[in-house]
Parts: C-alpha cells; structure tokens; sequence
C-alpha cells in the first residue's frame, strides 16, 4: 500500500514547541476531565477518546515528525452534534482541530495541546449518487477513491487523485485542495468540488456553492478549499462526476540529461497538447522504483518521463503521433509506447511506488512539495545537486512536470544525531529555493506547521496580515486548527532572526513590501 | 501585436491612500462596458485604463500575467498568435478589459466544459482597503500556500480590491472545431444535453434557443469528426459567429426593450414558468439561463431560490435605484460576507453599492464614526 501511513518514519521529534511541555501534568488531567464531563452531555461515551492509548493513534498525520497530544478526541456521528460540540468549544474558548484520516504530509491535523480533535472518519457515507446529474454528495470521512470506485460501472469518476486516494477523505481534500497526477488536465480539488456545507464556529450550518455552477456573493467555495481546516468544519460535499475517457494511452520517453527531458516537456505543451498526466523521475528516483516494482524502466539514463494522453480513441491516437514525434526531436534515448493496459499499469506502477520504493534506499526519508515554473526546472535540479553535496545528504527527484510541481525526496537516517535537523535545514533551503525562481512552498501537501516559517519568505507582511484578517471574519476568535497554515509577524520575525544569526538572510533581493 | 506596457500601481496606491485618508469612496473602472451589471457607483473615478500590459507570457509555462487595465482584445490577440486562449472564454464587450472581466466573474459559452473564469486565475496583486499592495497565489499552477485570496476576487466586483495584475492558466487553442443544430421537439427542452454531459463527448459549448439546440465540439480534428458523427445534426456553417454572439451578448434574442435576467441554476433544474412571462436563452447546457421579462425582481429572486440557484438583473440602468440587481444575501451568510469584505475593505472605499449593496447598507455611520467594524463579530 502506498499511503503515507507506511511510509518510514522519522524517529527524531524535531522543533516541537517547547511551551508544550510547560502544562503540568496535573492541570492537563483537571482540563480533560472537565471536558469529557462537558462533553458527554453532548455526545454518546464512545465518541469521546480520553485515555492515553486512545490518543496515541491521533498525535500526528502522515508527517510523523510532528507529535503532540490533544486533550480529547471527540468522533461525532451526527451533524447536530457537531453544531453542539464546536458551540461548546467557542463558548469554553476551546481550539478544535479536524481530522480526516491523517494522511496530510504537512502536520495540518497536527492536534493542539489545550484542545480537542475533532475525527470525522465516522463521516464516511456516500448520500446520494446521481449519474444521471452527474453528482456526489457524500461525507466529509467518505475516501476519495470510494467515490470513483462506486461511479465507475456508471462511466463516471471524480478527477482529483492524490497518491493516498485509497485511505485521504474527501474531506480532508477539501482542506488542502489536494491535486493528484491528472491535475494539469482535469484540476485540483477546487475545481471539482460543486459545493461544501460547513459549520462555522458559530455553530451555524452553511451551504456554501450548489449544483449551479456560481452563487450569489463572494466565491467563498474558492476561498474554503485549501484553507486547512481554519475557516469552519466541512460536513458535507457535493463532488462533480466526469465521464471516464474511453481511452487512456502512455508514452514512456527516457532521456540523457534532465535539460533534456525538460525541454521535451515544453515541446510537448508547444504542440498544443495537454498530457493527462506528465511525470518526470531523475536516476535515483527512477533506479529506485525498478528495483521494487521491476516495470522495465532503461536505469542508465538521466531522467524518465511518463506521459499519458486521454480521450477518444482517435484524439488519443493523433496526440500519440505528435507527441512521440516531439520526443524524438528532442534527443529521446529509449521510447516505448505501452501496448496493453497491463503494460501501461505496470509503468505506473514504478512511479505510484516511488516514495516506498526509495524508502528502501535509506532508513528514512523526507517528502518536500514546491512548485516551480517549469522552465527552472534544470536549473533548480542543478542546485538541488550543490545542496545536497553541502548537506551530504542524498536527494532523489519525483516531479509533476506538467504542472511544475517538485517532490524532492531527501535520504537520512534519524538515528543519526543531527540528521534530521540537517535534513529540515536542507528542506527548507529547497522551499526556499522554489520561492526564488518564481515558485511557491507548497504545491499540494499545505502549509500545515511543515513550512510556517517558509511562508514568511513567499509572502510580505500585509498579505500574511490580510490572510489573519480573512481568518478572523470566519473564526474571530482563532479557535479552527491555531497555529497552522499562516505564521504570525512575530514568528516570522523570529524566523527572520534565525536566517541572520546564520549569515544567510534569504533573498535580500525579493520584492517585499 | 503588441500590448502597450504602463506600471500604473504606485500612483493607484497613492490614489486609494487618498482615499481613505479622505473616506471617500472610488469607483473602479476600467473599460466601462460593463455599467449595466450592478448598480452604478456616485463616486470618484478610479481610472485602470492606463494600467496596462503583459508583466510575462512564456506559452510553454502555459502562463500569462497582464495588468487588469489590458483591453480584453488585446490579450486575446496576443494569445491567438501563439495559439493558445483563455479556456473560460471571456467576453470582450468592446473595449472591456481582463480586470473587468475577472471582477464581474464573466464567462462564456465554454464555461460548463472548460471551467470558469476563477478557475484559470493562479495569482493576483490587488490593493485592499488600507492601501495596501498585496500579492496572492503565484504564476504557478499547483500552489496552497496561504488563503486562496486571488480566486477570491474574481466576481467581487472589486469589492474586496482593487485588482492590480492577474496569472492567469492559457490552454493551448483546439485543432479543431464543429457546431451542430438540432430541432427540438419542445422548446427549451435540455433533458438531451444533460444526457449528452455523462458522456466522454468533446463538448465546448451547448446553447438553447427557442426548438433550436447548438453545440460546439472541440479536440483534434479526428476526434471532432468522430464525435460529429455520433452526436448528428446539421453542421453551422460559420460556428465561431453564433458563439460570439452568445458570449458578447449581441445575438438577436438579447435585443430588446425588457430587462435582461441571467439565472445561474443547476443544469438538470426543470424549466421555470409560474408567474414568469417572458422568454429564454438556455446557455451553458442549462446551468446559465437569460430571461426577459418585464416580471418583478422578487418573482425573479423566488423563481431562482425554488430552482436552487440564483439571479441577476444584466439591465442594471432599466431598473428603478430601489430594486435589487442581484440576488440579495440573508442572515448567517449575509453577515458572514459583510465581514469578509470588511477584512478587505472596512471603510466600503471600493465600489460600494455596487455589488449586493445589502452589505454595505447601514455602514456609513459606522465608518464616518472612528471606530472600525474589522473582525468585529456580529451580535
């Protein structure tokens, strides 16, 4: 299985907060007694979690570096007890943090210590099934996979495919406007969302989109996805179902030098094609996955593209021609077109199978997420080369070529002292590296507390200030998921400091207002 | 082609300082094609027009940043010339502009298909309320980093902003196109197009007008062909122009003295009568629908609340100053929206009144007052 949950983990807890610890023991037992009392007047005792080896499973998501304890996990059944237990947290001024099925690679469902988690897995029914209209509504907990796997005997299926489909939930999509590797095509989550029904932190059920495709007011759909849980609590959503494309082809293209294969991605969009999905692996990425998936791939070249067409049968056939001629005009040193679905699903399989596969090269690993534009993308591998030498420690590259979006995946041992803090420097130095040449911090794994303090590079202090201000008209009381997604001026200033003490303030030359 | 290239934003930004300096009110515009959506605004004129030009265009990035002064005709030229377009399919109106375009939330006939108008926006620089000169999203097409503020603005009217500069996703152009028209037996029937949409066919665009149905294949030339063949019809001969008229707005049906309606439902809402008299375009296979109709505003607003989804009146200067134009908010969602543009703009300096004016009512004492309503919680 290739979910985050059995990805090697980091041993080392790194940069957790400090003030944690500074509760004694004692009044975080008066609090969570307190609570469970408050709370059991609102919900049946088996949806409240209190004891220590209930909580256990709950004190990180997929980034697993990130621990702490809630004071409870709460698991409503009903939307009304939802409503109750967020009008009980505003009114005790109690943070909630929700929680899908923790996959998210970025802490977003990192739980707070002084608050409760809110587990929305009991929350996993597909309502209503429309083929006719071309619509689900399902619940927040209902996994992304299901819905396509119940819409496909009908020749439907919901677009966005994060590489955790079969475990991440819907809901949990919807916090982070998940993409997935069809996204350049078909889109992220916003895209394919038609409408959400939240509760806000007053309590208040709101539908925010319908089955109409724009509502009156504010784009608020737009502004809820990705917004990682800090708006209000999504209980409810209605997904757009597309017809399955009645053929699907892949070309496999392997080149001499990453210039190369880039270049040919761009040819590729120069020719007025846009590839279902169009995936680049460098040599260790691509050396690791045959080794554990045996699909074939030439390892002696520099960098492996995928590229998949879909459509027609005879829109995919013309795009085929174009694109196989695109390659060769760009210095292609194995090209292969896969013959039959087995063959097509087993070059996939190499790539779905990246991350555990080269989590065999080393005893653990670390994910990065940037986007950048596709043309630094020669440029960008080259200083991933420099920095990993200065950080001795090796890297391996799976990117989203198509649409720009970098998975750096850096090889460490925790047990190691000092790795993993070298590691999250390299990380950051490579986010950072994103925002330099045009990018962002994060792609499609979310800004969670992974990269809080990058966010004071990408962003100047009067749209960080905007965002807290957008943040307060939902929730003025800062009680959703506090502390994740948007630093605050102090952090960064904090952040800032760091930089300097160590010579190396980044980008003295953006633009900061 | 070349778009003339003007920096306008330090002397936007003084003018908003001014402003609220002043608590005078402005009032964006740009090209001014677009008066007839929302009421008109009794303010100083912000002028957008000279801010202009492409600030980046690499086709290959499938990227494009312009100042939102940029004539909307001359985005669209320097896009054709690389063969690449706008996949939403904005309407031009003249001399409208992508900033307007990107405010009113404007798409055309392509929308059900290609997606809207927000969905292509990947970044925005904007100046909120104090003045200030912010940046959202980026010039990349995967980004989560932070609120997505930039989506935000597209169809705020410029409520929450003034719109400075927008990344916008291009696709490349279609190899090929094929517009087909089918009799209907019952007017204004889309039960057929609604079925047409479960299938894997190349729709880009499916109109209704009175018993005639048109829709628009796009894809490689193969593709069209085949997809031609299964769906029948008679071909139209000169496709683009019909289209164009829908998009723009020109087409025979939009002439006339009643006011124009638009009501934004789901596509498979059956067809609404009741107390309506008057007649309609269905766009959007259904989901876009235009009404003309001397019909009040509230039957109107009823008609679109009992079919799940909403209107707006495209006639803004036939209507008396005391009518709604668009579909007015209430209660949870109405405060909640007040206090998004309050976050934006607390002193209502942009547009007020323009856009779901219910908003912005009652806020004058507030503002002439010292204290701010930011981040206030309603009782």
């Amino acid at each position: 299985m290739s979910t985050p949950a059995s990805y090697p983990e980091p041993k080392a807890g790194l940069q957790s907060d400090s003030h944690a610890d500074a509760q004694s023991g004692a009044a975080i037992s008066e609090k969570r007694e307190r609570y469970t009392k408050a709370l059991s007047q609102l919900l049946p005792d088996n949806c409240i979690l209190s004891s220590t080896e209930q909580l256990k499973p709950y004190e990180s998501d997929g980034l697993t570096v990130f621990k702490k304890s809630p004071l409870l996990v709460v698991l409503p059944e009903t939307i009304d007890q939802i409503q109750a237990v967020i009008k009980w947290a505003a009114s005790e001024h109690v943070p909630v943090v929700a929680r899908g099925a923790g996959t998210g690679l970025s802490g977003g469902a990192l739980p707070h210590e002084d608050g409760i988690l809110l587990g929305l897995a009991k929350f996993n029914q597909i309502l209503e099934l429309n083929i006719e209209k071309g619509f689900a509504r399902v619940q927040p907990g209902v996994r992304n996979l299901a819905i396509s796997d119940a819409a496909r005997s009908h020749g439907l299926y919901y677009a966005p495919d994060p590489s955790s489909q079969i475990a991440c939930t819907i809901g949990g999509n919807v916090a982070e406007n998940s993409g997935g590797v069809h996204c350049l095509k078909y889109g992220l989550t916003v895209h394919n969302v038609l409408a959400v029904t939240v509760v806000t932190i007053d309590g208040e059920l709101l539908q925010i989109g319908s089955n109409a495709l724009d509502s009156a007011g504010y784009d608020l759909l737009a502004l809820l996805n990705g917004s990682e849980g800090m708006l209000a609590i999504v209980v409810e959503v209605i997904v757009k179902l597309l017809p399955t494309p009645p053929c699907a082809k892949l070309v496999m293209a392997a080149f001499d030098s990453v210039e190369d294969a880039g270049n040919a991605v761009g040819q590729v969009i120069a020719a007025g094609i846009i590839p279902a999905g169009l995936e680049l692996m460098d040599k260790p990425a691509m050396q690791a996955a045959e080794a554990f998936a045996h699909c074939g791939y030439p390892v002696d070249s520099a960098a492996l593209l995928l590229c998949e067409l879909d459509g027609l049968e005879e829109e995919v056939s013309a795009q085929i021609d174009k694109v196989t001629g695109v390659f060769k005009s760009c210095h292609v040193s194995d090209l292969r077109i896969a013959e039959s679905e087995e063959e097509r699903l087993l070059l996939w399989k190499g790539r779905k199978s990246a991350f555990p596969a080269v989590g065999r090269l080393a005893p653990d690993y670390y994910c990065i997420d940037g986007t950048i534009p596709r043309g630094q993308l020669p440029y960008v591998l080259r200083r991933m080369e420099q920095l990993s030498a200065e950080y001795e420690l090796p890297i391996a590259n799976v990117f989203h070529a198509g649409d720009g979006n970098l998975h750096p995946l850096i090889l460490f041992d925790a047990n190691i002292p000092g790795e993993t803090q070298r590691t999250e420097a390299l990380g950051s130095r490579i986010l950072l590296l994103c925002v330099e040449v045009g990018g962002t911090v994060t792609g499609e794994h979310g800004v969670g507390v992974e990269k809080i303090n990058e966010m004071c590079v990408q962003f100047d202090e009067a749209s960080l200030q905007q965002f807290h201000a957008i943040k307060a008209a939902f929730d003025p009381d800062g009680l959703l998921n506090p502390g994740k997604a948007v630093p605050t001026l102090q952090r960064c200033a904090e952040f800032g400091a760091m930089h300097v003490h160590r010579g190396e303030l980044p980008f003295p030359e953006l633009e900061r207002f | 082609m070349s778009v003339q290239n003007q920096d306008q934003t330090e002397a936007l930004v003084t003018q908003v300082h001014q402003a609220l300096e002043t608590k005078t009110p402005v009032n964006i515009v740009g090209g001014g094609s677009k008066a007839f959506l929302g009421k008109s605004v009794d303010a100083q004129t912000l002028d957008m027009n000279g801010h202009v030009g492409v600030v980046s265009y690499e086709p290959t990035e499938l990227v494009v940043t312009v100042r939102t002064g940029t004539p909307m005709s001359e985005l669209n030229a320097l896009l054709a010339q690389n063969r690449q377009t706008l996949p939403f399919e904005p309407p031009v109106f003249g001399s409208g502009t992508i900033g307007g375009v990107l405010a009113c939330g404007l798409s055309g006939p392509a929308r059900p298909f290609a997606g809207a108008a927000r969905d292509y926006v990947l970044g925005m620089r904007v100046i909120n309320g104090q003045g200030q000169a912010l940046r959202f999203g980026g010039e990349v097409m995967k980004n989560v980093a932070g609120y997505d503020a930039a989506r935000l603005h597209v169809g705020a009217y410029g409520t929450l902003g003034v719109l400075l500069e927008a990344s916008m996703k291009v696709l490349p152009l279609p190899e090929a196109q094929i517009t087909l028209r089918h009799e209907l037996t019952q007017a204004n029937d889309n039960t057929g197009l609604v079925r047409m949409m479960r299938q894997p066919l190349p729709l880009s665009a499916a109109t209704i007008i009175n018993n005639s149905q048109y829709i628009r294949l796009s894809g490689s030339e193969s593709a069209v062909r085949a997809a031609a063949k299964t769906c029948g019809g008679d071909v139209v001969p000169d496709g683009e122009a019909f289209w164009q008229s829908i998009r723009e707005l020109t087409h025979e049906f939009f002439n006339d003295q009643r006011p124009l309606w638009r009501l934004s439902v789901p596509e498979f809402s059956p067809l609404i009568q009741g107390d309506i008299d008057g007649e309609w375009l269905l766009d959007w296979a259904g989901a876009q629908r235009f009404l003309k109709t001397n019909t009040d505003a509230s039957t109107i607003f009823s008609a679109a609340t009992a079919a799940s989804g909403h209107a707006s009146c495209y006639s803004a200067n036939k209507m008396a100053n005391n009518v709604p134009l668009f579909q007015p908010l209430e209660g949870a969602m109405l405060s909640l929206q007040s206090r998004l543009r309050d976050s934006f703009d607390a002193h209502r300096l942009f547009n007020p009144g323009r856009y779901h004016p219910e908003m912005d009512t009652g806020l004058n004492d507030q503002t002439n007052s010292k204290q701010s309503t930011s981040n206030q919680r309603p009782a």
